[in-house]
């Protein structure tokens, strides 16, 4: 009878646990809170320049990239062109992607969509970009479309052994380009072979503080490049998300390879001293009447 | 014995029950299963680009109930375009389209459910949306909100046939910014970017692969609201590819002042239309010209 009865427990037990479970499909307790904005953290005193890669050094040289003797003199010219009124080999002027791993520098407010087959990682900077991360459990595929955001598998790790996830790991691949680790112009390596591994995890101590410790493996360093970023989360209830329309009175105009200022008229003005006008060769000599 | 076993298997049924509703904070047996990849449903008989209003070709047979000097800029928009120009459509330049244009789609569509908020992801130019279902109310303060080609968006969800499930999510949008068109032809919004958008997003589960989107805009352009009713269906794949659009890689229209140009292919500008006049290069020195 004793036997009985508890089978009939055990019964019960299951079925409500598969009702249960059919139901609840998820259970986000198992996850770290990552809800809300999150913006980079100020960077440490002394540290100059836009959005450094590493966040713990200045921009430029000051970063002192593991870069290949190629890639030096890439970012030196870079520096030199935008010295001169140039925008170097920074895309962002063109209004070109970031991509990975530059736009985890957080040029503008980040939002995390923690769901249980797919991390979502938005941020609305130049284009709205949604990085997905699959953690389904998915192998990498044999045909992917190669992507300034790369493509990401991720896994939740539970480190502390506590019942629930704290880490997400991530690593992307696939990639296209150009793309350049900071405003710099300092170039990634154009064979686009990139691989980025990511650590995300929040805080021991402050939930609001989140850390990404990114390696960066690319054929433009010398060795692999590790960098501790952080973020922090916002406090407000309903906090404001910007829409970055970077086309939007950028004043900028790429003519081929070169760049053009737009003047408030609304006319071409040259960007650097002595910049020859654009080549007018296939309008008519007719129409070469300009605009008044 | 019977009694006492059975006591004991219901305590730690109950137990188990309450630790999983307090760990269930989000029940998505609740919500409709929107997961998956959208794309616009192809609607027979209708050709060319997409449309704003998916039941008629694009153009006239759309039959906008503009007011006169709207009615005015559309024709004057398509003149343009026959002519080679973009008339009325800002996007040419990377432009986000904005609301309504947006849910046309273009592009592959994703929706991601939570309690708080629902994204409509887009990979166009720059469309995706936040749908906030977290209870919120307009704020009081109209200037707190930036607008935006999107507008902000509230949501409420219901379940309209008592099923126990959300089915359709209402939302309501405001606070934009322009210019924006309803789709390519430039069909115009008023340029006081007062436009309310209300939709009726809806999820038959009879029918899981598609949704419906019934949107009514509210524009000072218009005579009356002009109610559409957009279709949408999950393709099948299990893992689908999502493509990313950067609009400004290797865009071709180059807009100077009011006027728009072509790159040719050896990166020179070109004329556009007929007999289109190159730009004023005044602000270069004679030696540069």
């Amino acid at each position: 009878m004793v036997f009985r009865s508890s089978l009939t427990a055990v019964a019960l037990m299951t079925a409500l646990l598969t009702s249960v479970g059919g139901a609840w499909a998820f259970d986000d307790a198992q996850y770290p809170n990552l809800k809300g904005q999150w913006v980079r953290a100020r960077a440490p005193a002394g540290v100059t320049g836009q959005g450094p890669f590493d966040p713990d050094k200045s921009w430029g040289r000051g970063q002192q990239a593991p870069l290949t003797a190629e890639y030096q003199k890439a970012l030196e010219a870079s520096l030199k062109d935008q010295g001169e009124g140039g925008q170097g080999g920074w895309q962002g002027g063109r209004c070109l992607a970031v991509g990975m791993p530059g736009m985890m520098t957080l040029f503008r407010p980040m939002e995390i969509i923690v769901l249980p087959e797919v991390t979502y990682i938005r941020i609305d900077h130049i284009r709205d970009s949604r990085r997905r991360v699959f953690t389904d459990g998915r192998d990498w595929p044999k045909d992917v479309q190669p992507s300034y955001d790369g493509y990401s598998i991720g896994r939740w790790l539970d480190t502390q052994r506590k019942g629930s996830f704290d880490t997400l790991e991530i690593e992307t691949r696939y990639f296209k380009g150009p793309r350049s680790f900071e405003p710099s112009g300092m170039l990634l390596h154009e064979d686009n072979e990139t691989i980025v591994k990511e650590r995300m995890y929040l805080d021991g101590s402050n939930p609001d503080l989140l850390h990404n410790d990114l390696t960066v493996i690319d054929h433009a360093l010398t060795r692999p490049w590790t960098v501790a970023k952080k973020y922090q989360r916002e406090k407000a209830k309903f906090p404001i998300w910007p829409e970055d329309m970077c086309v939007e009175g950028s004043g900028l105009v790429y003519i081929g390879d070169d760049m053009y200022f737009l003047s408030a008229d609304g006319d071409l003005m040259p960007s650097k001293k002595g910049q020859p006008a654009p080549d007018l060769t296939y309008f008519k000599p007719a129409n070469k009447q300009t605009r008044k | 014995m019977l009694g006492r076993s059975l006591m004991a298997a219901g305590m730690l049924t109950a137990a188990l029950t309450m630790s999983c509703d307090a760990a269930r904070a989000f029940d998505e047996s609740k919500y409709p299963d929107l997961k998956g990849q959208w794309v616009r449903a192809r609607v027979p008989g209708v050709v060319g680009q997409p449309s704003y209003d998916p039941n008629h070709n694009q153009g006239k047979p759309q039959n906008p109930p503009l007011k006169p000097k709207y009615q005015a800029i559309w024709d004057a928009s398509l003149k343009d375009q026959d002519a080679g120009g973009q008339g009325g459509d800002p996007t040419y330049g990377c432009l986000a389209p904005g609301m309504p244009r947006i849910m046309v789609p273009y592009g592959d569509m994703e929706i991601v459910v939570t309690p708080e908020t629902t994204h409509i992801l887009l990979e166009h130019i720059h469309d995706s949306r936040r749908i906030y279902t977290d209870g919120r109310t307009w704020p009081k303060d109209a200037d707190s909100i930036d607008p935006t080609f999107s507008g902000y968006s509230i949501g409420k969800w219901s379940d309209t046939t008592g099923s126990g499930r959300y089915d359709t999510l209402e939302v309501e949008t405001r606070y934009f910014k322009g210019p924006r068109a309803m789709d390519a032809t430039g069909i115009p919004l008023s340029e006081d970017n007062q436009s309310v958008f209300k939709e009726k997003i809806h999820w038959d589960k009879n029918k899981p692969d598609e949704l419906t989107d019934e949107i009514t805009t509210f524009d000072n352009a218009f005579t009356q609201p002009w109610t559409v009713l957009k279709k949408y269906e999950r393709r099948k794949e299990a893992q689908p590819v999502w493509f990313e659009e950067v609009c400004t890689e290797g865009n071709q229209h180059i807009g100077i002042g009011n006027e728009v140009y072509y790159l040719s292919g050896d990166g020179k500008l070109m004329p556009a239309k007929p007999g289109q006049a190159p730009p004023d290069l005044r602000y270069f020195k004679p030696s540069q010209k």
